[in-house]
């Protein structure tokens, strides 16, 4: 399983600089890896990029195995003519209510499942809305902050369990949370601004699993790379 | 909300009369030129029975047509709000078109259906349905992409959930644009009453007119008034109905 882009360029039509120019970049298992950046320098276009709903100007993105990319973001809303439990019944596929069961106790939102989308906290929010996506069937997820607003110790088990739930799949963590990335991600691509080069710089993260006991060293090794690199 | 718009009304009403009044007996007009409180009550108790019945008459019209117009508003604001060659042509036809003062076709109307029923009820739909049909392109031609995204990327978006989405996510806009419509309704019908028909308030306003017969005309614009008030009202209160009933609050 791997997605890959290489020398992808792209400019915004309303930009005179180009976002990005011979661009490659490649997450080839599956697993939790994170896209990292400080803000503008590119993230969500490329995250657009690779779920394929963005078309470089040049280059090309392989999807080795991966059928199906589905992106997420931290701002979408569940219609609010019905409550949010019904809405997660309905975008269930078939099979799958145990699933619904199990993520809805991990994310903490059954007391939300009687309420409208509009009533609840961001937090609140942006849980229900992961939720939905990972009931669908999917080989690649791109979380773009995602779990904006969720509190810290919600956050990990939230991550832990989908690490546990979801060994064959890959998922793509945008966050802006350093200790976090350098926690539970695998593989940590570092997007750097326009000047720097080379664009992209790896590094790895503990990828702590859940009974896994933290290397607060190697954590703290990781954020000095990520943020030397950054 | 409806005892409001009644009372709003009468505030202007009685503000519009006293402007009159002063004006009489500022200038020391005669009861031909502008009647005096006597002669409006006697004309009011005199052609009550008959001019609500023409009222009533006229607002049946009214009501059909601003149906009709919401109904072919809705299907063409649907059909044209993709950004195919069809909803473009839709887009800026329907521009165009509004553009153009549409009662300057009432004569046209008449001289090809006669000034009957059906040409008030087409002037009636013609001139409130291009305000309903631009607010529904607006609105069904604007994605609601934080709400849309996750159907689309999961392929769950039909047509009819599209609709559903921006219609309730656009309910104020548009709730508000029908009962604005109601007005425009009335005037159309009353419009062609006024120039051809053979029935209605607009027809009685138009005898009035030619007999110089202020009180009248003051008795027709009074009914009128409470009438359009009350059915806005009504709509006004369907529309927080259905708003409650859709989002859970008014």
């Amino acid at each position: 399983m791997q997605i890959e882009c290489r020398n992808i360029s792209y400019r915004y039509a309303s930009e005179s600089e180009p976002i990005f120019e011979n661009l490659s970049l490649c997450y080839d298992q599956p697993g939790f890896h994170a896209l990292f950046g400080p803000s503008g320098v590119g993230k969500t276009t490329l995250a657009k990029i690779l779920w394929g709903a963005i078309q470089p100007s040049e280059g090309n993105v392989t999807k080795g195995r991966i059928k199906t990319v589905l992106y997420t973001y931290n701002l979408e809303r569940l219609p609010d003519w019905s409550t949010t439990g019904r809405h997660l019944e309905k975008v269930t596929p078939s099979g799958k209510d145990d699933l619904r069961q199990e993520l809805v106790d991990i994310f903490d939102v059954r007391r939300c499942l009687g309420q409208r989308f509009g009533g609840l906290s961001l937090g609140q929010q942006n849980r229900v809305n992961l939720v939905r996506y990972l009931l669908q069937d999917f080989d690649l997820l791109i979380m773009d902050e995602s779990l904006a607003n969720v509190d810290e110790k919600t956050r990990e088990t939230i991550l832990m369990h989908l690490k546990r739930l979801f060994k064959a799949r890959m998922f793509i963590y945008i966050s802006h949370n350093l200790v976090e990335v350098a926690k539970f991600c695998k593989k940590i691509a570092v997007l750097r601004s326009g000047a720097k080069k080379p664009r992209v710089v790896w590094t790895s993260g503990q990828d702590l699993q859940l009974g896994g006991e933290l290397q607060q060293g190697q954590v703290e090794r990781t954020m000095l790379e990520i943020m030397n690199a950054a | 909300m409806l005892p409001r718009r009644i009372y709003q009304f009468f505030l202007i009403y009685l503000l519009g009369l006293l402007v009159l009044l002063a004006l009489k007996y500022g200038l020391r007009l005669s009861d031909y030129v502008i009647p005096g409180l006597e002669s409006l009550w006697q004309t009011l108790c005199e052609v009550l029975p008959r001019y609500a019945a023409d009222v009533w008459d006229t607002l049946q019209v009214a009501v059909i047509g601003q149906v009709l117009s919401i109904i072919l508003a809705l299907v063409i604001g649907i059909l044209g709000r993709k950004t195919t060659w069809f909803g473009n042509f839709i887009k800026a036809a329907a521009y165009n078109v509004q553009a153009y003062p549409i009662v300057a076709l009432a004569p046209i109307i008449f001289i090809l259906l006669g000034d009957g029923f059906l040409s008030r009820l087409l002037i009636a739909a013609m001139i409130c349905y291009f305000p309903i049909l631009l607010t529904v392109l607006g609105v069904m031609s604007e994605p609601v992409a934080d709400v849309e995204h996750f159907y689309r990327s999961t392929g769950r978006m039909r047509w009819q959930l599209e609709v559903k989405i921006r219609a309730f996510e656009n309910l104020h806009k548009l709730t508000t644009v029908i009962a604005g419509s109601a007005t425009l309704a009335m005037a159309g019908t009353i419009v062609a009453e006024f120039i051809a028909a053979n029935a209605g308030i607009g027809y009685s306003i138009r005898i009035a007119l030619y007999q110089s017969d202020l009180a009248r005309i003051l008795v027709a614009l009074l009914l009128i008034g409470i009438c359009l008030s009350v059915y806005q009202g009504l709509l006004e209160y369907s529309g927080s109905l259905v708003k409650k009933a859709w989002t859970g609050s008014a």
